[in-house]
């Protein structure tokens, strides 16, 4: 379409005559409009992300740790591969992150969905509700991790209510919770549920706003209980919003780190550790490089059929979503 | 009927006030520690409000040079002091997402308008987003700390590295955060019709003069919005600032995390004290932007 119009357009824009208006002419070009950003995009994306991964690749063949110089690494072939495949700790740490991520997002739906429905069918102090429920995700991360451990510290508020169940089972009241396995995880998951909710809520929230009501009066006036109401009409209406807000909590618990190295550092044991925090710990506390770089390689293919599912996922129901946004 | 009717509301404030306290409770506890002296950070029972308030810990993250004296001896005298993560955070965060608003939004108008990178360049952009960032950790470490000084100085007989530089952690900041840009600024530049545009071109304007006067007004609040969006995602990023930066570029993440992982006698207070000092702005940008925060993290897949 625009080669068509091309000689017109040049046409209607007065010639430029003076001789610094020559760069703003030849960047007023169409085509060098289209290409310069593209250009220098993939530019960045070739140079900071295309080039390292290649170089990783390359890394992962190669037998090296960094106490030694580099000069001395030796091509190995996939040996670090197997290493990382026979690994029991990599397969721990990576069913770990699943676990959280399975715990921590399903919490998350449950209480942003039940919250975005009270406060969708709330009047009063609706503005004042949805502001405060959407502070922790702008808390930073870290941030959260401090303020957490000093929740769960054994001279904690946590103990302090909790002082009269332990008095009636007759335990310390002070309870090192990061010191217990389980508690630690808990803790962890706890954490994201608290930070992260506040995304699952505004989603849902969105999505309760722009549901049709025309249809919800009509199912009323048709004599649907609101239970009816709610399973028959609002819930398959909600449906896109539903899946995205799974996918893209999914995707983003599953980076989980900060809450590792922060609360628990991966403690006690490696009850804690997720694959992020193993593989911290593997390059840049154990200096293993080639090892850190076929499992990170690993990792990426793992991760690719996931974000291909998700990413699929998504384009499905964006237009779903976008279409009832407009009704 | 009538007094479930008349109750179903007070039900649904309640649930939702105690959420919101739960919410609020860490932060309120972060501020009322930030006050604690230390005999009342791990007081049993707990003190909720400090018993005497005291500006000490604060005192004693900015005002390093009043105390540098008697500090100085002790091996935490670094982690005091505030000033030069506060001065890395700001520098590299605020330059990082600039850059990368420019260059995403003259993307997204080449995409939006020209259809630039094809039907799929979108989705393509998203799964960028999606690698967990350690996976794009560990190459960048090998990429500036051997590769770049490797090639520099067989080409120019200098060794450069980017690793543990300003310029290396901003460059990847702008690469990480480009995907937000783009799908924020599309959702924005995809509303100003264009027949807005072909009709200022057909008046004779020049294309440049047309994104000047007529688009950029129309997408500027959103260009301001998304800049605070991905400006708070840098603030907070850690895995990246952590693994690659270590003695001498420090951001405030990694900052209070020096505090954590020391095991002897955790400074409760001073840490509360850098905690505060790094959220409350951020919290206060976020809830001017809380409106458009949904599009960017759902990618734009919600409208709001």
């Amino acid at each position: 379409m625009a080669d068509a119009h091309a000689p017109t357009r040049t046409a209607v824009v007065p010639a430029p005559a003076r001789r610094p208006r020559r760069l703003a002419a030849w960047l007023a070009q169409e085509r060098v409009f289209r290409l310069v950003p593209f250009v220098l995009v993939e530019g960045l994306f070739l140079l900071l992300l295309a080039i390292p991964f290649g170089l990783t690749v390359y890394i992962s063949l190669l037998k090296w740790r960094a106490s030694r110089p580099f000069e001395q690494a030796h091509f190995e072939g996939l040996g670090n591969y197997a290493d990382v495949l026979a690994d029991a700790e990599f397969w721990w740490a990576l069913g770990r992150t699943f676990y959280f991520a399975a715990v921590a997002v399903s919490l998350e739906l449950l209480i942003g969905f039940v919250l975005a429905m009270l406060v969708a069918r709330t009047v009063r102090g609706t503005r004042v509700y949805t502001t405060v429920f959407l502070v922790p995700m702008m808390v930073v991360p870290v941030v959260v991790g401090y303020n957490f451990s000093m929740i769960y510290v054994d001279s904690g508020p946590l103990n302090q209510l909790l002082a009269p169940v332990a008095a009636l089972l007759g335990v310390d009241p002070r309870i090192r919770w990061l010191s217990h396995p389980v508690a630690a995880q808990w803790a962890i998951i706890l954490a994201d549920v608290w930070q992260w909710t506040s995304l699952t809520f505004l989603i849902f929230l969105s999505g309760f706003a722009a549901l049709p009501r025309p249809l919800v009066n009509a199912a009323r006036v048709m004599g649907a209980s609101p239970w009816q109401i709610f399973w028959r009409v609002q819930l398959p209406l909600l449906k896109p919003v539903i899946v995205i807000a799974v996918v893209i909590r999914s995707m983003e618990a599953l980076k989980i780190f900060d809450q590792s190295v922060l609360l628990t550092f991966g403690g006690p044991g490696n009850s804690t550790q997720t694959v992020a925090f193993y593989l911290w710990r593997q390059v840049w506390q154990f200096n293993k490089f080639s090892f850190g770089a076929a499992a990170s390689m690993l990792l990426l293919v793992i991760f690719a059929a996931l974000i291909y599912a998700g990413i699929y996922l998504l384009v499905r129901q964006r237009s779903v979503a976008l279409a009832e946004g407009r009704g | 009927m009538t007094v479930r009717r008349r109750l179903a509301p007070w039900g649904r404030h309640a649930a939702l006030v105690a959420w919101a306290a739960l919410v609020l409770f860490p932060i309120f506890w972060m501020i009322s520690t930030s006050f604690k002296d230390a005999w009342e950070w791990v007081a049993w029972p707990p003190h909720w409000l400090p018993h005497e308030p005291t500006l000490h810990n604060y005192r004693q993250v900015f005002t390093f040079t009043e105390l540098g004296r008697e500090l100085s001896r002790s091996a935490t005298d670094q982690v005091f002091n505030i000033w030069p993560a506060l001065r890395d955070s700001v520098v590299i965060c605020s330059l990082a997402s600039l850059a990368s608003l420019l260059l995403g939004t003259f993307l997204a108008y080449a995409v939006s308008r020209f259809g630039v990178g094809g039907k799929n360049f979108r989705y393509a952009i998203l799964t960028i987003r999606m690698v967990p960032p350690i996976v794009i950790a560990i190459p960048i470490l090998m990429y500036y700390a051997i590769m770049i000084p490797h090639t520099t100085t067989v080409l120019f007989g200098a060794r450069l590295s980017l690793f543990d530089t300003s310029l290396g952690l901003g460059l990847l900041y702008t690469v990480t955060t480009l995907p937000f840009v783009i799908w924020m600024m599309l959702s924005f530049i995809d509303e100003v019709p264009y027949t807005l545009e072909h009709a200022a071109r057909l008046m004779g304007a020049g294309r440049i003069y047309t994104i000047r006067r007529v688009v950029l007004p129309l997408v500027a609040s959103g260009m301001v919005v998304t800049f605070l969006f991905i400006f708070i995602l840098n603030w907070s990023e850690f895995l990246l600032a952590l693994t690659l930066t270590h003695p001498n570029v420090t951001t405030l993440p990694v900052l209070l995390n020096k505090f954590q992982s020391a095991v002897e006698g955790r400074l409760y207070g001073p840490q509360a004290a850098i905690g505060t000092v790094i959220t409350v702005p951020v919290v206060v940008l976020g809830i001017l932007i809380q409106k458009h925060l949904v599009k960017g993290f759902s990618f734009g897949m919600i409208r709001r």
